[in-house]
């Protein structure tokens, strides 16, 4: 007698566990997302930072000048400041101090500037919002009086506290240095 | 999903007078399809972990003093002088520089260590000043670096100061003191009175 054949049963795999770790890690993704500001979307160039070693400071989200100093993605001798603001409703009240500013950069969160316009600058930054904290987010690559000319700019208008915006060393980078 | 039809009809408990029991249906355990969910929740996922960068950068706070036109004396042993040129070599000195007291070389990978071991001196010790002479062509990483080196060798300062006493009994309080400067012609002949 033939054996009567089973009827195959299709399987099913509980995908429970799964879901749950794909919520747990689309959450918490989600919540430590970080959107752009409109000043970091409007970068024309990229900024290798210097490194330290590792540390707890982070750049404050919050009230922040930021005064780039960066090389030209095109033009690799071309060295210029930029400022820019991180609160989009101090932009305007700023570019109405200083009327250098050309009418079509007034929408921008970030124009590229000279020394004389970045003193008028950080002059009106302070005299909207005294708070207001101010960062030097230079490249690695620059001279070291791009740097120092900003920090007599600064000083001379008041603004005696800053940071130097760096990056993590990573661990080979510090053996690099060790060699040295 | 299914079994929806009867929804609508007004149920008729009540008939001339009299209560009709309605009969329990067995209740079925419905399904929900999840496919449209997970899908979504995979989309946001993949496009949070592609756009996330979990590196952000760090800050280096610097103070720098109002300008002065005041002139402040200190005492020559109580100075110690790093210099930075051009060609981003790093000499030191202390003091004051001369023939017998000349400008050294120092790698970057020592500076720590100097710096520990001249503000730990006792006759020095926590009234050191420490400044820094920076070649305007010097190159800015390696400024930061130096000033990571120094940030870097107060742990171990502060800790050995703070475990003594001042007068009055109290423990000390770590006072730093370090200034940066443009380096000079001055300090350029002095590095090539050291070069030969």
């Amino acid at each position: 007698m033939p054996k009567i054949k089973k009827k195959r049963m299709g399987f099913v795999i509980d995908l429970t566990p799964l879901v749950d770790i794909t919520f747990l890690l689309l959450t918490f993704l989600m919540f430590t997302a970080k959107f752009k500001s409109e000043a970091e979307a409007e970068k024309q160039f990229t900024i290798r930072r210097p490194t330290v070693s590792p540390d707890t400071t982070k750049l404050p989200e919050r009230d922040l000048a930021i005064i780039n100093i960066a090389i030209d993605d095109k033009n690799p001798n071309d060295t210029s400041y930029y400022y820019g603001l991180t609160n989009m409703k101090d932009v305007p009240l700023v570019y109405q101090l200083v009327p250098e500013i050309p009418p079509e950069l007034q929408s921008k969160a970030l124009v590229k500037v000279d020394t004389t316009v970045l003193g008028k600058l950080i002059r009106a930054t302070l005299s909207v919002r005294s708070s207001t904290r101010f960062a030097i987010d230079a490249d690695r690559r620059i001279r070291f009086k791009w740097v120092e000319d900003a920090m007599n700019i600064l000083r001379r208008n008041r603004a005696f506290v800053f940071n130097f915006v760096t990056d993590k060393r990573t661990q080979e980078e510090e053996q690099k240095t060790q060699k040295k | 999903m299914a079994g929806g039809g009867g929804a609508l009809e007004i149920p008729e408990r009540q008939k001339r007078g009299k209560i009709v029991r309605r009969k329990k249906k067995k209740r079925i355990g419905f399904r929900i399809d999840l496919t449209p969910l997970v899908d979504i929740t995979f989309l946001l996922l993949t496009f949070f972990m592609f756009t996330t960068t979990m590196l952000k950068p760090q800050i280096m706070e610097m103070r720098i003093p109002p300008e002065m036109y005041a002139k402040v004396e200190v005492r020559a042993s109580e100075l110690l002088t790093l210099m930075l040129t051009a060609d981003n070599k790093l000499y030191w000195y202390k003091g004051i520089a001369d023939q017998n007291n000349p400008p050294q070389e120092i790698p970057i990978s020592k500076l720590r260590a100097l710096a520990v071991e001249k503000n730990l001196e006792p006759t020095v010790k926590n009234r050191l000043i420490t400044v820094l002479k920076i070649s305007p062509d010097a190159n800015y990483a390696r400024v930061v670096e130096i000033l990571d080196e120094l940030n870097q060798a107060e742990i171990p300062i502060t800790e050995a100061i703070s475990k003594e006493v001042d007068e009055k009994g109290e423990p000390m309080k770590r006072q730093r003191k370090f200034t940066i400067a443009p380096l000079t012609e001055e300090d350029l002949k002095l590095l090539q009175g050291e070069g030969k």
